[in-house]
């Protein structure tokens, strides 16, 4: 049997399977009376109060304390070369990983530092940090939202021990919600949530922080002009 | 109100005076009860260990003895068994005369201090006790029934008592019916965190609105020689002194 | 023997044994009182709970009553992604197609991240079998790889193990110096697996949710092990139970609130990746090919009844774990099944035959506290109910899976009996009166100590509860017998 057999016949014995054993629920479903069937789309987004520009982007500030990710709300593009420069010098960081944001690209050029694109794999588990920006990002839990359509951030975001991410306040909303309903997953073929360090509590539920993914994590936001 | 009691055959049996407790209580609170003699038991054990056909021959008697009464309702001491009575429709998957009927007996039927509290609008019945009082949440009281203000409502309101509230109050005691002697270790061991937490709360006295949680609490603190007495909540509704 | 060869058959023994474990106690008491505080704490940060859970099993329900067309509507979508899907019937069929593909790319090692559906079909071992080394990613995983055994838990798969345990093992099988130092030993890990991270060229994934709307599967995680075994690698082959499909992106907000919070208290992972398909441009990074396995293996025949269906509105969260009195006790190891507590006593015995895990439904006090804390509000106390009229009698209207069990025969008769003596109040109150005859034997100051040796043979519960608890005596009168005397007195 060849392996398109297989799977043809595979296929068709699962959803004769689904249909026969549906069919057969049919008379038990009828007793009770079965919780309340809503159409998905009829399910409404979950009451959001209006909230002003300046609630959700303090939102995303006090969140993305509370997660201890260090961040810095800054007014223009040179500040926020700035504050990476703050942030390169402390960690004392040699290699520096980047995507190919344009943002990104102006603001490490603007610091001066040397940094390196589409980097190979050695380059990216040898680098000391990785530099993005993000598409998106939710306020009430202090998420970056990434997508691949926009930008090359699968893994700059992810294998250094560092990442920094640089964002507009614009790009600011304030629920999961909203997300999921601007967000085209086949434009961004991959949508990457970021909240906070990588972490376990696989050892008696105990907290320890970067385990794969960067292990420290610092926002840069600026204000949209 | 009249009000036909449904003892549940533990009280019966093992602690009648449980059942003597309940008529004063709800005779104090000014229902006139009757006793149906041909009742006996709810058929519980044999639901939960998934003997339904002997189930549903409980549940078949019980509704005929008690459907005819002009009682207004059936009042029983106990959270489980009164949580059997509202799951007898699912014994008449394919009987819908039956199904309905048992759902006309079960909006009938009430575990004592939820009848008290929402029924009647009762929560002081003038009952008089000296105890150092903690209070345990039976499961089925608590999860089928929603029982858990009604009896901190009346027990608080016992003239003398001293009522305070044990860590995990609402988790099982692990008694489980046929669980207690199939998995007895299990069952011990759940107990002991149980008993742990009684001790830790000071309390002199338990009380539950479940004879069969009682008892598997009692067993234990007689065993360890614990001088923790257990109580039922008519127990101690029904004192006077 | 290891209790990870322990079976759902031996429950009673495997809980024997877990029982008289001091070091697993203090696991189990410390993942129970952790989880309830912080499950407490989180459910706070959301508005409506209790309307999330409704909501969410509405969307369980819809898309469950319609399965095919949602699975036809998924698999369609992700095919026109770039996503290659195939169907497996069963757990053998699955590990085929995983293998082969495998193989296929000449790959020797695949890393894995942590899929409960992998470990449902047995996946590593037939890796192994085909020469293809598997190695898990995820801390948890990889520790209770390391020692040889199989995950206690869905969601913390060593939580079955003390620090004291874990260092031990690194010693052993890593070669570090002794340390207790939760830091110190997550870094040695970590530094270890970057390393076959680096190399790997195939990873193997499971899936949270598949979206019908758009064909993309979501993957939730905190330390970053599967966005690592889904970036880094050429090939991503993903394995999902067909259960996991919901209709709409939408949904997802619905999920993402209740799971996390459910599964470790938390408001959100570190980490969620929406993969639809594969890159649209072939420079990009990421896998050229990428390969979803929709499996069976018995998840349709749930659909036969209301109240098995709902066993697969299961979002793997843990929590009827975590708040189960009986896993308390006895742990994951236990149950000797893939997946333990209140969700495998009732989806084992469905998945793999009644007649091999029997004990299971009855391995529970229907507390109901597992109900309690389902996002989904899978009414787990019905579903055990459910199985145990069927292992005991055959039938609880509509069964899922026939067997033909042998009753036992003393107990069947004990309830048979009690069913015929108890409808007639006659035989009921002579019950009674034997009964207080025959304690005589056994009572002492009005209460039954352990009665042992003979008499617990002869009634086997009266000596199972002795063993532990002293037992009440039948009241000389009892209640109806006062009612009378009181009746009579009135007159």
């Amino acid at each position: 049997m060849t392996l398109d057999n297989a799977h043809s016949d595979a296929r068709s014995a699962i959803f004769a399977s689904i249909r026969d054993n549906l069919a057969a629920s049919a008379s038990f479903d009828a007793i009770r009376n079965e919780h309340h069937v809503h159409a998905a789309s009829e399910l409404a987004l979950t009451g959001s109060t209006i909230r002003d520009r300046a609630e959700v982007i303090n939102g995303f500030r006090e969140n993305l304390k509370l997660l201890g990710a260090k961040c810095a709300f800054v007014e223009n593009e040179p500040e926020a070369a700035d504050r990476l420069s703050e942030i390169v010098n402390v960690l004392n960081a040699k290699k520096i990983v980047i995507s190919d944001s344009e943002l990104v690209h102006r603001i490490v050029n603007a610091s001066g530092f040397d940094a390196v694109q589409d980097a190979s794999r050695e380059e990216l588990f040898a680098s000391d940090i990785g530099v993005t920006s993000a598409q998106w990002a939710i306020a009430e839990t202090g998420t970056l939202v990434l997508g691949s359509g926009a930008e090359r951030h699968r893994l700059v975001s992810l294998v250094p021990p560092v990442h920094v991410c640089i964002l507009l306040t614009g790009s600011i909303r304030q629920s999961m919600a909203e997300i999921l309903e601007i967000a085209d997953p086949d434009a961004n073929r991959t949508i990457t949530f970021i909240t906070g360090a990588s972490r376990t509590s696989d050892i008696e539920l105990t907290l320890a922080i970067g385990v794969h993914g960067p292990g420290e994590l610092h926002v840069i936001v600026i204000k949209d002009q | 109100m009249k009000v036909a009691l449904f003892v549940t055959c533990l009280v019966d049996q093992l602690c009648p005076n449980v059942g003597m407790a309940t008529v004063e209580v709800l005779e104090r609170s000014g229902c006139e009860v009757t006793f149906d003699e041909r009742q006996t038991c709810c058929g519980q054990p044999a639901f939960n260990t998934g003997y339904r056909n002997e189930a549903k021959k409980f549940a078949k008697r019980f509704i005929k003895i008690f459907e005819n009464s002009d009682m207004d309702a059936i009042v029983s001491p106990s959270g489980s068994c009164t949580a059997m009575v509202k799951h007898f429709h699912e014994l008449f998957p394919d009987e819908a005369k039956w199904r309905e009927r048992a759902e006309n007996i079960a909006a009938k039927t009430h575990e004592l201090s939820g009848f008290l509290v929402n029924v009647l609008g009762v929560d002081d019945v003038g009952a008089v006790s000296d105890c150092k009082m903690t209070w345990h949440d039976a499961c089925h009281g608590l999860r089928d029934l929603g029982i858990h203000d009604e009896p901190r409502r009346l027990l608080k309101n016992v003239k003398g008592i001293e009522f305070v509230e044990m860590e995990n109050a609402d988790v099982c005691c692990g008694f489980g019916g046929t669980f207690s002697v199939k998995y007895p270790e299990i069952s011990a061991g759940i107990l002991d965190n149980k008993i742990e937490m009684i001790e830790k709360s000071g309390a002199d006295t338990v009380v539950a609105c479940d004879a069969s949680c009682l008892m598997q609490i009692a067993g234990r603190l007689s065993r360890i020689g614990s001088r923790v007495q257990t109580k039922h909540i008519a127990e101690i509704l029904a004192s006077r002194e | 023997m290891s209790m990870t060869h322990a079976t759902p058959e031996t429950f009673d023994r495997n809980a024997r044994r877990a029982l008289a474990d001091p070091i697993l106690h203090r696991a189990l008491r410390n993942l129970a009182d952790n989880f309830v505080v912080r499950r407490r704490n989180v459910i706070l940060s959301v508005d409506d709970w209790q309307g999330l859970r409704e909501r969410a099993r509405s969307i369980k329900e819809e898309t469950l009553l319609r399965l095919d067309k949602y699975l036809e509507q998924f698999t369609e979508n992700a095919a026109k992604a770039g996503t290659t899907i195939h169907w497996a019937r069963d757990g053998k069929e699955a590990c085929e197609i995983i293998v082969a593909l495998v193989r296929a790319t000449n790959a020797k090692m695949v890393v894995k991240a942590k899929s409960m559906t992998g470990e449902e079909i047995l996946l590593n071992e037939a890796l192994e079998e085909a020469g293809i080394e598997p190695v898990e990613t995820d801390l948890g995983e990889w520790i209770i790889q390391l020692a040889g055994e199989t995950p206690s838990h869905i969601v913390v798969p060593a939580i079955h193990k003390t620090k004291q345990q874990i260092a031990e093992l690194f010693v052993e099988k890593v070669g570090i110096d002794k340390t207790e130092n939760v830091d110190v030993l997550t870094q040695t890990a970590r530094k270890i697996l970057r390393e076959r991270f680096a190399e790997a060229e195939v990873g193997i994934s499971g899936v949270n949710f598949g979206v019908a709307e758009t064909g993309t599967i979501l993957i939730l995680e905190n330390e970053g092990n599967i966005r690592m075994t889904t970036s880094l690698t050429k090939t991503h082959i993903a394995i999902m139970g067909i259960e996991k499909v919901i209709p709409q992106l939408a949904d997802l907000d619905v999920f993402l609130k209740l799971l996390p919070r459910s599964g470790t208290g938390q408001r959100l992972t570190a980490y969620q990746s929406l993969i639809t398909g594969l890159k649209k441009d072939a420079e990009d990074i990421g896998p050229d090919e990428f390969h979803v396995v929709m499996l069976d293996n018995g998840r349709s025949r749930m659909l036969a009844h209301r109240v098995t269906r709902q066993s697969l509105a299961c979002i793997r969260c843990g929590a009827c774990l975590n708040a189960c009195p009986v896993y308390q006790q006895v742990g994951g190891h236990a149950y000797g099944s893939v997946y333990p507590g209140p969700i495998g006593a009732v989806i084992t015995p469905q998945l793999i035959g009644l007649s091999k895990a029997k004990q299971l439904p009855y391995a529970s006090s229907l507390c109901g506290a597992c109900r309690e804390v389902c996002p989904v509000k899978i009414d787990i106390p019905e579903l055990l109910l459910h199985l145990r009229a069927e292992i005991t009698e055959g039938s609880a209207g509509g069964t899922t899976v026939k067997a033909r069990l042998k009753p036992k025969f003393a107990e069947s008769l004990a309830f048979k009996m009690y069913g015929l003596a108890w409808s007639k109040p006659a035989w009921y109150e002579f019950g009674a009166k034997v009964s207080r005859l025959m304690q005589r034997l056994v009572a002492r100051d009005g209460k039954i100590g352990n009665v042992g040796g003979l008499i617990s043979r002869l009634v086997p519960p009266l000596g199972a509860w002795t063993a532990w608890r002293d037992a009440p005596v039948v009241a000389p009168k009892s209640f109806r017998e006062m009612w009378r005397d009181k009746e009579n007195d009135a007159r």
